[in-house]
């Protein structure tokens, strides 16, 4: 059962659209799993439909309702009916969202991924958002992620498998936010490997894309932590 | 909560009046069918089956002036006219295309043209972000289907709630609504344009949700 959601900022700037890519593709994942935060966001898209249907309303003098026609009638070679209805299934096959899946190019196997250690392995995800980083992370039964410390915030959202850490136990489905500055050490449930889409914000700093996904992780293996 | 008040609620909500109270059957009934009377349903309903001209000439005419603002308004300082107007006839060829994906059940037709109008200036703007990587943006913020037409249904009253209590909102509520989403603005970006601290947009644009029966608890 999922209880952790996205918060009013993160709905509402979702159903605004001004909600960065990476950010997005994260509360469009856990919309999949949770039909209460649809509900919610489709609640906020009809505040927005209301706000412009109360808009002033901007009319040019020339009316371009025949000139539209005529580029319709261009891209279509014969009049015919639109495209059916398409219900996409809130959830892939394999149980991971689809938006992921997409993104990552039809399965997550598809990505590029980088083993940290034992317990660990990451792939890089571009979904096409320079203000933030996107990595599935994939976490071994019962194995913990080192200790870390967030430089910006960072959403989790869990595919597959659980978690726990010092504030609770996170199911599939589950939309966690970390702030700068707090530390914490997830592990991964006994049962099953732990799969999570992450969106880490970009350091103030300029730095690798690599150096900054890695960073937490090669200090704890500077500083002897051992995997 | 006794019938009578369920009674007053539902003419209060609605504008139906229940002259049996015992029959909140009946009521249902009425609530499923008429509590939006969506005058466009029928227009989008024609064009998805029957490619009407004059039914979209009729949608074209009410919705494109409020598109159109909704663009000047949303795409952002580097957006011109040309271009607004260009992704205005975006999004009624969108109309055109995808009418036989709408879903009456499911939402009003102002609010099926607002997302593709929305989604269309999220695409907007990415093409002019110089990045690369090919996004179709309906992946992301694509309209997903409720299992439950139960949900459904309960969607289709509350728009009726958030039409009446917006007339309501006090005026520092509205600003921030409307900043976020007609201008487009994520919280942040309202927060440093009216030099707030983004814990009281946060509230603000809560209370108004509130008011509007859309409860996100958190």
């Amino acid at each position: 059962m999922v209880s952790f959601h996205p918060d009013s900022k993160f709905l509402t700037d979702f159903a605004a659209g001004s909600l960065a890519l990476s950010e997005a593709v994260c509360v469009a994942a856990h919309l999949e799993f949770c039909g209460k935060c649809r509900a919610h966001v489709q609640q906020l898209s009809d505040v927005a439909a209301q706000m412009m249907a109360r808009l002033e309303p901007v009319v040019e003098d020339d009316d371009g309702f025949d000139s539209l026609m005529q580029r319709i009638d261009a891209a279509e070679l014969a009049p015919q009916v639109s495209a059916p209805r398409v219900t996409r299934p809130a959830l892939a096959s394999s149980g991971i969202p689809y938006v992921v899946e997409k993104l990552a190019g039809g399965s997550l196997q598809a990505l590029n991924w980088v083993k940290l250690g034992g317990s660990l392995r990451i792939a890089p995800m571009d979904v096409g958002c320079s203000r933030r980083q996107t990595a599935i992370y994939d976490i071994k039964a019962g194995r913990p992620m080192p200790e870390h410390e967030h430089r910006g915030e960072e959403i989790t959202v869990l595919l597959k498998g659980s978690f726990s850490d010092a504030d609770g136990k996170y199911v599939r489905g589950d939309f966690v936010v970390r702030h700068a500055g707090e530390r914490h050490q997830p592990t991964a449930t006994l049962d099953t490997d732990c799969i999570c889409l992450v969106s880490l914000e970009q350091p103030v700093k300029p730095s690798s894309w690599w150096y900054r996904l890695m960073e937490p992780f090669v200090q704890y293996r500077l500083s002897g932590f051992n995997y | 909560m006794s019938t009578n008040k369920i009674t007053v609620i539902v003419d209060a909500l609605t504008g139906i009046h229940v002259d049996n109270n015992d029959d909140m059957d009946s009521v249902a009934t009425q609530l499923t069918r008429s509590t939006v009377p969506d005058a466009w349903a029928e227009n989008v309903r024609l064009v998805a089956v029957k490619r009407d001209r004059a039914a979209f000439q009729l949608l074209y005419k009410h919705f494109t002036p409020l598109i159109r603002a909704f663009l000047l308004k949303s795409m952002g300082s580097g957006a011109n006219r040309a271009e607004a107007e260009e992704i205005t006839q975006e999004v009624l060829i969108k109309v055109w295309n995808k009418a036989a994906s709408f879903n009456p059940a499911k939402a009003s037709v102002n609010t099926w043209i607002f997302t593709i109008a929305r989604n269309t200036r999220i695409d907007f703007i990415r093409r002019n972000d110089r990045n690369n990587r090919e996004i179709d943006i309906e992946d992301i913020w694509h309209e997903a289907e409720s299992p439950e037409p139960l949900v459904d249904m309960q969607q289709r009253r509350a728009e009726q709630v958030i039409k009446q209590a917006m007339a309501t909102l006090p005026e520092e509520q509205v600003q921030v609504l409307y900043k976020a989403f007609m201008e487009g603005k994520s919280h942040n970006e309202v927060a440093e344009e009216l030099g707030l601290p983004l814990g009281t947009v946060k509230s603000r644009i809560r209370l108004a949700l509130n008011k509007m029966q859309i409860l996100i608890d958190r």
